[in-house]
């Protein structure tokens, strides 16, 4: 029993990683109806750009959990960015030519060329990450609990959450809605909604920067190190539907959980199956997501 | 003021309208009538930025806004409500009424009383107020249509487009969006028109443009119009 605790407790922090990528999927499909099949390398890089960032402020003797969060602005500055420049070389033209699969070609080739990049600045093999926090697990009625995995979760609701209250609040959050839903009766309301679109990409690219900050303490950085996270969250966001926000924390968790479970009762080598197994069953029965709503329309 | 001038527009290779030219004076109400397919909604769209128009000039208040994109349009003052009714479903009502002043909010057009503005909303039409935490997409076809010309009015703009403001409503209801119409004209506001009872269109309207396979067939004061046996045989049926 004590193992199973265990395992759920690995099995959620994954998840959560799985959650915050797929989120980043959902934000630019509800808007464009495209998403960045290069989300991993997006992760990638936003761990090495952190990587970079906390070593140089703990080489001018700041402490390790400081340097954390005084690089954080960095990388959501650096994931804004890298997400801008997504929308603007690879999404853009195919939305305006209303090309159909253009910018899956795009989006690949862009993330081939960002994980390029990242290991010739960082090289090939993997680096580890300055530990903000403790590295010594706490123990919590008899299950070790690692700091940094609570900080995942929390890091990744604050996330989702925040996102949730701009769209909720906000006038701009309002006008995101606006164009997800109608993109031509938002621009009737005086909305730019090409800029809308390449915001949803540099917040796209700035949960999977964040999600790549996460992890990166608890396994190692390199430049490979986003590509599988990348495809699993692809599988939470359509198990988790991708217009439905709620779902792929959902699914994030599922995955996670049953992946850590397969790997520790079964054998590791299977432990990638069910999570598929489970995308192959929600595509045939229940193509819009597991919480996917069918759209609310009236005529 | 709103300046049309042999105006070509259409969708990719098809044309659907030939140089066609309309003039709405500030204050006015104009109309634009004809049958399904003639191309008012096309007409509406190309002014509105929401199509490209290939060839002619649109201008508002003297400014040229001919090929310039709907938010650019939106800002300098025009709103358009379009053909069915468009609202943002999965947002309250009060919220679509606030993007209706998206402009306004974000320091593109004076700001005024955005608050106060709502309010009038709601009392220009009370059913909205009643429902206005529920989500756009669960209101009743008649509501939407209150509520898409509420957003467009929420822009406080120097012109606005109407796109079949009746269309699929109860009698009844179709009443009142005249009345509401007749309200707006009484306010001065400058108006295009678009709607599938001409007869009670030309009644509101004080000058009135007939389309007929996207060419003008007619124009003329909404009086005389109204009186055109032409346009009486063609449009107006046989009772009114
Ligand atoms: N998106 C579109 N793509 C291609 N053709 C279109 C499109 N929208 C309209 N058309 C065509 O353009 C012509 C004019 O259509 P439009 O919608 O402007 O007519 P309308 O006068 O508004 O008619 P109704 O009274 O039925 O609303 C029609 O022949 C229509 O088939
Ligand atoms: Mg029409």
């Amino acid at each position: 029993m004590q193992n199973f605790f265990q395992i759920l407790v690995s099995g959620i922090s994954v998840g959560m990683i799985y959650g915050v990528i797929a989120f980043g999927y959902q934000l630019t499909f509800s808007t464009s109806k495209t998403l960045n099949f290069g989300q991993g390398e997006a992760l990638t890089l936003g761990a090495l750009v952190g990587l970079t960032a906390v070593n140089f402020l703990i080489g001018v003797s700041l402490g390790n959990l400081w340097a954390y969060l005084i690089a954080l602005p960095v990388v959501f500055a650096f994931g804004m960015l890298q997400g801008t420049v997504v929308e603007w070389l690879g999404v853009r033209q195919a939305i305006r030519t209303k090309s159909e699969a253009g910018w899956i070609m795009a989006t690949i080739a862009l993330g081939i060329i960002f994980k390029n990049m990242a290991e010739h600045i960082w090289g090939k093999d993997p680096i580890k990450f300055p530990s903000p926090v403790s590295e010594n697990p706490l123990t919590i009625f008899g299950v070790n609990v690692r700091l940094m995995e609570i900080i995942i979760v929390l890091g990744a609701l604050a996330m989702m959450l925040g996102v949730e209250l701009f769209n909720r609040r906000s006038i701009y959050g309002k006008a995101v809605v606006a164009t997800a839903n109608d993109r031509d009766a938002a621009g009737l309301m005086g909305i730019n909604t090409s800029q809308v679109i390449t915001f949803s990409y540099g917040l796209s690219s700035l949960s999977a920067a964040l999600a790549g900050v996460l992890i990166a303490p608890i396994t190692l950085t390199g430049a490979n190190m986003g590509a599988a996270l990348g495809l699993k969250a692809f599988a939470v966001a359509i198990i988790g539907g991708l217009s439905s926000g709620l779902g792929v924390v959902v699914g994030g968790l599922i995955l996670g959980i049953t992946e850590s479970l397969t790997g520790f009762y079964f054998d590791t080598g299977y432990k990638d199956v069910p999570g598929l197994i489970l995308l192959l069953l929600v595509l045939s029965f229940k193509p819009a997501g597991l919480f996917g709503k069918t759209a609310i329309k009236k005529v | 003021m709103l300046e049309i001038k042999n105006l070509v527009a259409g969708y990719g290779k098809v044309k659907v309208l030939h140089a066609i030219s309309i003039s709405v004076p500030k204050g006015q109400l104009v109309t634009l009538i004809g049958s399904n397919g003639a191309g008012k909604t096309t007409t509406l769209r190309a002014i509105s930025g929401m199509i490209a128009p290939e060839a002619g000039e649109i201008t508002l208040n003297g400014e040229n806004i001919t090929g310039k994109s709907s938010h650019d349009i939106t800002r300098l003052g025009l709103a358009h409500s379009p053909e069915g009714r468009r609202v943002f479903g999965t947002l309250s009502v009060t919220d679509n009424l606030l993007l209706g002043a998206f402009p306004r909010l974000t320091g593109k057009r004076p700001k005024g009383d955005v608050e106060a503005d709502v309010q009038k909303m709601f009392d220009l039409f009370p059913r909205l107020r009643e429902r206005r935490e529920q989500l756009a997409g669960t209101l009743s076809g008649g509501e939407q249509q209150m509520l898409a010309m509420g957003r467009a009015l929420m822009l406080q703009p120097e012109v606005l487009l109407l796109d079949e403001p009746s269309m699929g409503l109860a009698p009844k209801l179709v009443e009142e969006v005249f009345s509401i119409i007749r309200r707006l004209k009484e306010a001065k506001t400058t108006m295009l028109l678009v709607e599938q009872f001409a007869a009670a269109a030309l009644e509101v309207a004080d000058f009135g443009y007939v389309l007929e396979n996207g060419k003008l067939a007619g124009s003329g004061p909404a009086d005389k119009l109204k009186n055109d046996p032409a346009v009486r045989a063609a449009y107006l049926g046989h009772g009114s």
